[in-house]
């Protein structure tokens, strides 16, 4: 086996395994339980139902899964890249194909914000209209320390924007869930050749009881077991995203919306614009 | 009688014998198969995120006469600035690899986040929609650089790490899949930046060390 060529010591290579996930500092929650999650605790009760009403509406009638967070601070992490690494990977918003998610960041400690559209939405949320709501809109309420109101108003010209490019209109009365049914999307089973191999091996191995060749055959598997679990594709960007299965809506008590039902899509490429204030 | 029986259970263990042989023979050949894929796809992958990587340098390409066009016409006394940025811009159109792009471009990304901060300097262009939208158009592409570089790294990860494991050399050779390098980010590019003194002239940038 051509082994030892191969064996040298990559210093490029160990440095770049050494890097953190951005997200690791902060504390985040699996998947948003609603579409407005606010940790830092700045948007009042008024904004963030009528909010949470009109994306969930907003999800219902178009798809988009729009996501507006708040927290303190990104541990140090630039706003932009936390922003696209939290909605790509870890939360995966947007439908699978359509990369129609929309994350709205703000960190309050940081006096920096966000916005994220998926690619998908990037044709008309383009990094200078973002630009420019964040400009025009947000900021000066940021100044004033109006940050529920900031938020509410900047967001909700966005998802207009939205509204008008795919020729829907929002009341802000979203359908209600009926029962809570979780939205169950399609997942690929990860081990699912591996594990057809290990019934073959099991199989063998058992016919060939007693045979002399046992310890061989297993070391010659072991490959093909590792082989197996390849199946999973996390690379590139169309990794399987987590999710979907456990989001559940929050249905639970009647009468309350904005139970987030899970993401499962990504597709962001650090479209946007972000600011300060 | 005997003899009967002894022809039957050596015809016996014979068949087990070749069948054995026929199994290991699939099972080998499915296990070739498979970890020569894997070299394939890896390095598929990594190819398509350079892509990625490399359609958003353009774009970043595409942006600057335009932005430095604008800028011109207020930060007069920046001459030197806009030079080094024409003269790494032709740079990345004359490299002819991979390693070469990747160092023009991390020197392009130097200055341009310097001009970006001339705003400081030239309050006029806070004002001007025009630079205010080219600078959205610039932000939005550094991000997407720096996400699409993350992404290659990931693959150039993968791929590497493969190359280096347990028979993965042999089928990176089969495949003729060789490892390749990851674009490493000159953070200074964004910790610099408000440290800058445009009064002074400011020399080239060294290329980029890991």
């Amino acid at each position: 086996m051509p082994l030892r060529r191969h064996t040298r010591p990559m210093v490029v290579f160990l440095l770049l395994a050494l890097t953190a996930p951005a997200l690791a500092q902060v504390k985040l929650p699996e998947q948003p339980r609603h579409y407005v999650e606010d940790l830092a605790n700045v948007i009042n009760a008024n904004h963030e139902r009528t909010l949470n009403g009109v994306l969930q509406e907003l999800e219902q009638k178009t798809g988009v899964q729009y996501i507006i967070l708040t927290l303190e601070t990104t541990g140090g992490v630039p706003i932009a890249a936390f922003s696209v690494e939290l909605a790509h990977d870890k939360w995966g918003l947007g439908q699978k194909g359509k990369d129609n998610g929309m994350l709205f960041v703000l960190a309050t400690k940081d006096r920096k914000y966000a916005f994220t559209p998926g690619r998908g939405l990037e044709g008309f949320l383009t990094d200078n209209y973002a630009g420019r709501v964040g400009r025009e809109v947000l900021r000066p309420a940021l100044k004033r320390n109006q940050y529920s109101e900031g938020i509410a108003q900047a967001n909700l010209v966005v998802v207009q924007k939205i509204a008008g490019q795919t020729g829907v209109t929002l009341t802000g009365m979203p359908t209600l869930p009926r029962g809570s049914q979780p939205a169950q999307r399609s997942r690929r089973l990860p081990g699912c050749s591996s594990l057809v191999f290990l019934l073959m091996i099991v199989l063998f191995m058992g016919g060939m009881r007693g045979g002399r060749r046992r310890g061989m055959g297993g070391w010659l598997f072991w490959p093909m077991l590792f082989g197996g679990f390849g199946g999973r594709g996390g690379y590139g960007r169309s990794g399987s995203y987590g999710g979907g299965m456990f989001g559940g809506s929050s249905g639970g008590f009647g009468g309350s919306f904005g139970g987030f039902g899970g993401g499962g899509g990504g597709g962001f490429s650090g479209g946007g614009a972000s600011g300060g204030w | 009688m005997k003899a009967k029986r002894g022809v039957g259970a050596l015809f016996a263990i014979f068949a087990v014998a070749a069948i054995a042989v026929v199994l290991f023979a699939v099972i080998g050949f499915m296990w070739y198969v498979s970890g020569y894929n894997k070299a394939v796809r890896f390095d598929e992958a990594v190819t398509k995120a350079w892509a990625d990587v490399d359609a958003q340098l353009q774009r970043r390409l595409d942006l600057i006469p335009n932005l430095v066009e604008t800028v011109k016409g207020y930060a007069t006394q920046e001459k030197e600035l806009f030079e080094n940025i024409a003269k790494s811009r032709e740079k990345y159109f004359q490299a002819g690899n991979t390693a070469g792009k990747m160092e023009a471009s991390n020197q392009l990304g130097g200055f341009l986040s310097r001009l970006l901060v001339l705003q400081e300097r030239y309050p006029d262009l806070k004002s001007n929609q025009n630079f205010l939208a080219l600078q959205d158009q610039l932000e939005g592409t550094e991000n997407r650089i720096s996400v699409a570089r993350t992404r290659y790294n990931d693959a150039v990860r993968l791929l590497n790490t493969y190359a280096r494991g347990l028979f993965g050399p042999f089928f990176c050779n089969k495949a003729d899949v060789e490892k390749r390098e990851p674009f490493e980010a000159t953070e200074q590019a964004q910790t610099q930046v408000p440290a800058v003194d445009f009064s002074k002239p400011q020399p080239l940038p060294e290329p980029a060390t890991p």
